[in-house]
């Protein structure tokens, strides 16, 4: 330490020093020569572990040619960027080529997906646990010189022989390539996605060791996540990757722990080219923005500390001094094909992170949700769709109704075998599942662990399209299960229902981070279900693929149950509405115009003999093909008992009709048919002036067919 | 059916209208007693033990064409008639206005056990043959014993019940419902305790309508199927049967024989019909009273609507 106190970090001063030497490509021997010190001492001050004298250090920077004090400030030399530049890493000696990412080829790529998979590592890396991970999603379309000036910065013209090279059309990824150069030259537009996280980490760690910036920079399948993580398998990065045609990310992050006693701006690209040939030389796909490193070989390149200057031209300033990182994602497409404009493209990622992160953002009086998510779309520079905050309630109502309802205390409890149903429109049931976690196969023995997820019911509106769900979580409460529960009771109301499980439930107990890591083994990579992966049957003790099925078949029983609707108590509380409408015995009105024959008409008198003579016309129905039979009868009215029926004597066709015997054959064609008959005198049951007579006419029965 | 006289009679019809009920000679309250639009009288005596009624009758002729008419000596018999006790009274009511008459018609308790028609003739001198009917009453009352409003008795009761602990329903315990029949009425049983059911024939809610719909009609089908075969049991020759037995009749026969009068058909039934087919027409009368075709169609659209796909 100096007594002045220039500089309290040896450490800082030490990868400043590096740095220097990298650039003037000068040797640790050749500056110990120079200052005449031993190589040792240059060492000790690389490695921080001591530091010079205030007069060495103004040696030091005579010797590198740097101003005066440089080393103080720390400033990079204004010519810090022309140090920079794309590192092709050289193809495999054994001549082993890779034609794409694998990693990336594991999910069915899509916009969406690579917004929950970026989200997802932001919420991971929370850095200050009582605050809310900002994510913040800008699209940004840029042409003109704006685009311009943006290739520069990048070093775009650098890169196009290598994409174009890499573009071969009979590969998935150099179709992809070769049309994202093509739509460049075509339409002159580029799309920059940019993702960024505020109190997050940000990429700590060295440049090649471990740590999360080699983790994301350098490594393909490294998670280096521990615990709660939502993504296991190190893939979610690939995505990020996925979203650009060209494979074309550039990183800015601000730091939670310095790095070289630096902590902002520390700025790299890489980009994932398939393997190509170019001018003779072989590569084998992946490149780097950055600081050339001879000290790794010809092909390293090193993240470098940008100035303000620069992360603005490369579109990737940050808005404050809160650790996390910045991705742009250069060339922004939605693999799916699906959104094409901006305002598509917005809609796409806000949905996608109402989805996935309802349960993120949900946030309770006084606290703040894990998650803040917004999304933003711009054209150079002016703005298209205005940023919208991603409001949970307004995409899960329901869900998020339950949620908060569960962290604020407010749930209905089910205490033992107590039948609890929902009877309000928003009550929130709240019943225990217990999952029994088994030994892992490195422990001798050992009885499985109880752990208590919790099951969060209510209704939801009967205009929800995707009503009737249960949506899984554990962890940060991104949403693993998303299962439509069937075989569900009729009459139960639409519901939402939300597992919590693991370390979801909030209680830090040591049975719920078990039931974490069992869960975390049984979800696949999409994180989209928990199964009986290789993961959990390889880690645990035989039965685990038991354990969760009846885990889960225990969540949804429970949720039949709970949205059961209750038998009322009363035993008669008469007809259901529903059966009153078919149950009426009150006559219905006759039809107007029936479908058999009537009488419509009957003129007459008594004659000499007391015989009636009658004239009577008979109206049929329409929509007959056969001809109707139908007997006359003539009837004497009584006031009770059966009305005594008279014979006819003589029946005479008038019209539209024929007689056969005491039968008439009426043709179907015509709507009316008139007959006139005299009654027979001797069948009269009393003489026929003294009564009143009836006349009507029924089918004959068999019709003399 | 059309009726003609041998002699001259009203074109017209009597009007009759029931003024007061009296129990015992205590009148009862007309409003909840009489329902004038459906002619009806219902006696709900709260546990009171009654001997006699009394309705006080008015009938009106129209005067004009009376007057103007070859009639003479014009007189209304008011008529109480029960089918099942077969107990016919006449009254002869008093001179209350010109083409009016008033009085009262006397049910004693013992004569009668269900359903009283009151009705009437008016009669007069033709041709000097006295007491001929010459018009008779537009719209007959009815006297309903056991009903306790006056307005009809026109739905089949529905009564919950948990078949497995009801002795004589224990034999059905397994089916969702079942229909007892009796003089009385019918009755349909549902078994509450067949989960479910009563949470889809009472539920309320909107997207399970169609299914509700759909399990109403098809209980309503073997309900009505039922009741029809019950009720031609009952048939007689050209007799309707009384009570529920007749009201079913009436409206199952028109779509069991369409191309038949409703007696036409009634004989047909009462004579033990030759029809091969009847059941089929049976069915296809039950299905019509029960909406099955359309609570179908809406079933069958609402599948189509929420079999969408699903994740």
């Amino acid at each position: 330490m100096t007594q002045d106190g220039i500089t309290q970090d040896p450490e800082a001063f030490g990868a400043w020093l590096a740095r220097q030497l990298r650039r003037k490509g000068m040797s640790q021997s050749e500056l110990a020569a120079k200052l005449d010190v031993t190589r040792a001492a240059v060492s000790a001050w690389i490695t921080g572990r001591a530091m010079p004298r205030i007069e060495k250090i103004q040696a030091i920077e005579e010797v590198l040619g740097l101003a005066a004090g440089a080393s103080v400030t720390r400033d990079e030399a204004p010519e810090s960027s022309g140090f920079i530049r794309w590192q092709y890493r050289p193809a495999h000696i054994d001549g082993g080529r890779e034609l794409g990412n694998a990693a990336a080829f594991a999910f069915d790529s899509s916009l969406a997906v690579t917004a929950r998979e970026a989200a997802q590592n932001s919420l991971d890396e929370r850095f200050h646990p009582d605050r809310s991970v900002r994510v913040r999603f800008t699209l940004h379309e840029i042409s003109g010189e704006r685009l311009r000036r943006f290739q520069e910065a990048i070093l775009w013209d650098d890169l196009v022989p290598h994409i174009k090279a890499a573009g071969d059309t009979s590969q998935k990824v150099g179709r992809v390539l070769a049309n994202g150069l093509r739509e460049l030259g075509e339409n002159g537009t580029l799309l920059l996605l940019r993702i960024d996280d505020y109190n997050a980490h940000g990429l700590t760690g060295p440049e090649y060791d471990d740590g999360r910036f080699a983790a994301v920079v350098r490594r393909q399948l490294d998670s280096h996540k521990k615990g709660t993580a939502g993504g296991s398998f190190g893939l979610g990065k690939a995505t990020v990757w996925g979203a650009s045609q060209f494979g074309l990310v550039i990183m800015n992050s601000t730091l939670s722990e310095p790095f070289e006693g630096r902590r902002e701006r520390r700025v790299i690209g890489r980009i994932d080219l398939p393997w190509h040939k170019l001018d003779g030389e072989e590569y084998a796909g992946p490149a780097w923005l950055g600081e050339p490193d001879p000290t790794r070989g010809e092909a390293a390149a090193r993240s470098w500390w940008a100035t303000e200057r620069t992360v603005q031209e490369l579109y990737l300033a940050r808005e404050s001094s809160d650790p996390g990182t910045s991705f742009l994602i250069v060339g922004a497409y939605d693999p799916a094909g699906e959104a094409t404009t901006l305002e598509k493209l917005h809609a796409t990622l806000v949905q996608a992170l109402a989805t996935n992160f309802w349960a993120s953002m949900v946030s309770t009086e006084g606290t703040a949700p894990p998650l803040e998510a917004s999304v933003v779309a711009l054209r150079n520079g002016d703005v298209v769709v205005p940023e919208e905050r991603v409001n949970p309630h307004r995409y899960e109502p329901a869900r998020s109704r339950a949620l908060r309802a569960f962290l604020e205390g407010k749930t209905i409890k089910r205490e033992g075998d107590a039948d609890v149903r929902i009877t309000n429109a928003d009550d929130v049931v709240e019943v225990a599942v217990t999952l029994r976690v088994p030994r892992r196969k490195t422990e001798a023995k050992g009885d499985p662990i109880e752990h208590r997820a919790v099951l969060l019911v209510t209704p939801t509106t009967d205009s929800d399209e995707r009503a009737n769900h249960v949506v899984g979580m554990r962890g940060t409460r991104m949403t693993v299960l998303d299962r439509t529960v069937s075989r569900l009771p009729f009459g139960a109301v639409p519901f939402q229902a939300v597992l919590l499980a693991g370390t979801a439930t909030g209680r830090d107990l040591d049975e719920d981070a078990r039931a974490e890591e069992f869960l975390r083994a049984a979800e696949p990579p999409e994180h989209n279900a928990w199964k009986a992966t290789e993961d959990l049957t390889t880690t645990y003790a035989r039965g685990a693929a038991t354990r969760l099925r009846d885990f889960l078949g225990e969540v949804y029983a429970e949720v039949r149950r709970v949205v059961t609707p209750s038998e009322r108590a009363a035993s008669d509380d008469g007809p259901p509405a529903v059966l009153r409408e078919l149950m009426g015995l009150h006559p219905t009105p006759p039809p107007r115009r029936p479908g058999y024959p009537t009488v419509r008409s009957v003129t007459g008198e008594l004659n000499d003999e007391g015989a009636w003579r009658l004239r009577v016309e008979i109206r049929l129905p329409e929509e007959r093909r056969d001809p109707w039979f139908l007997r006359p009868i003539l009837r004497f009215a009584t006031r009770s008992g059966p009305k005594p029926e008279a014979r006819w004597a003589k029946l005479v066709a008038e019209s539209h009709c024929e007689v056969s015997g005491d039968v008439l054959i009426c043709d179907p064609n015509e709507r009316v048919a008139v007959f006139a008959g005299v009654s027979d005198v001797s069948s009269h049951p009393v003489p026929a002036h003294m009564a009143m007579a009836e006349v009507d006419v029924v089918q004959a029965k068999d019709g003399g067919r | 059916m059309r009726r003609i006289a041998p002699y001259p009679v009203l074109a017209d019809e009597v009007t009759l209208t029931v003024h007061e009920v009296r129990l015992d000679d205590v009148p009862l309250p007309y409003e909840s007693t009489v329902s004038e639009r459906d002619r009806r009288i219902a006696l709900h005596l709260v546990g009171k033990d009654w001997s006699t009624v009394r309705l006080v009758l008015r009938a009106a002729a129209p005067r004009h064409e009376l007057e103007a008419g070859p009639w003479k000596k014009a007189a209304f018999v008011a008529t109480a008639s029960e089918r099942r006790t077969n107990v016919h009274t006449a009254v002869k009511l008093d001179w209350g206005g010109p083409a009016e008459w008033v009085g009262e018609v006397e049910l004693h308790r013992d004569d009668h056990v269900d359903r009283v028609l009151i009705s009437g003739h008016l009669v007069a001198t033709v041709d000097d043959v006295e007491g001929r009917v010459i018009a008779d009453v537009a719209r007959p009352w009815t006297v309903d014993l056991q009903a306790n409003s006056p307005t009809p008795r026109d739905e089949i009761a529905v009564r919950w019940a948990d078949f497995a602990k009801v002795p004589q329903l224990k034999r059905h315990e397994e089916s969702p419902w079942t229909v007892s029949v009796t003089d009385e009425a019918p009755i349909l049983y549902l078994n509450s305790g067949f989960e479910g059911l009563r949470a889809v024939l009472t539920g309320t809610k909107a997207s399970d309508r169609p299914a509700r719909e759909l399990l109403a009609s098809q209980i309503a089908v073997s309900l009505w199927t039922t009741l029809f075969n019950e009720a031609i049991r009952h048939v007689e020759g050209t007799d309707w049967p009384d009570g529920w037995r007749g009201m079913a009749l009436r409206r199952m026969l028109p779509d069991v024989f369409p191309e038949r009068s409703p007696d036409d058909a009634l004989r047909e039934v009462g004579r033990g019909t030759t029809a091969p087919d009847l059941p089929t027409r049976v069915l296809h009368a039950a299905i019509k009273q029960a909406k099955a075709p359309r609570s179908l169609a809406n079933f069958i659209r609402s599948l189509q609507k929420t079999g969408s796909e699903d994740r």
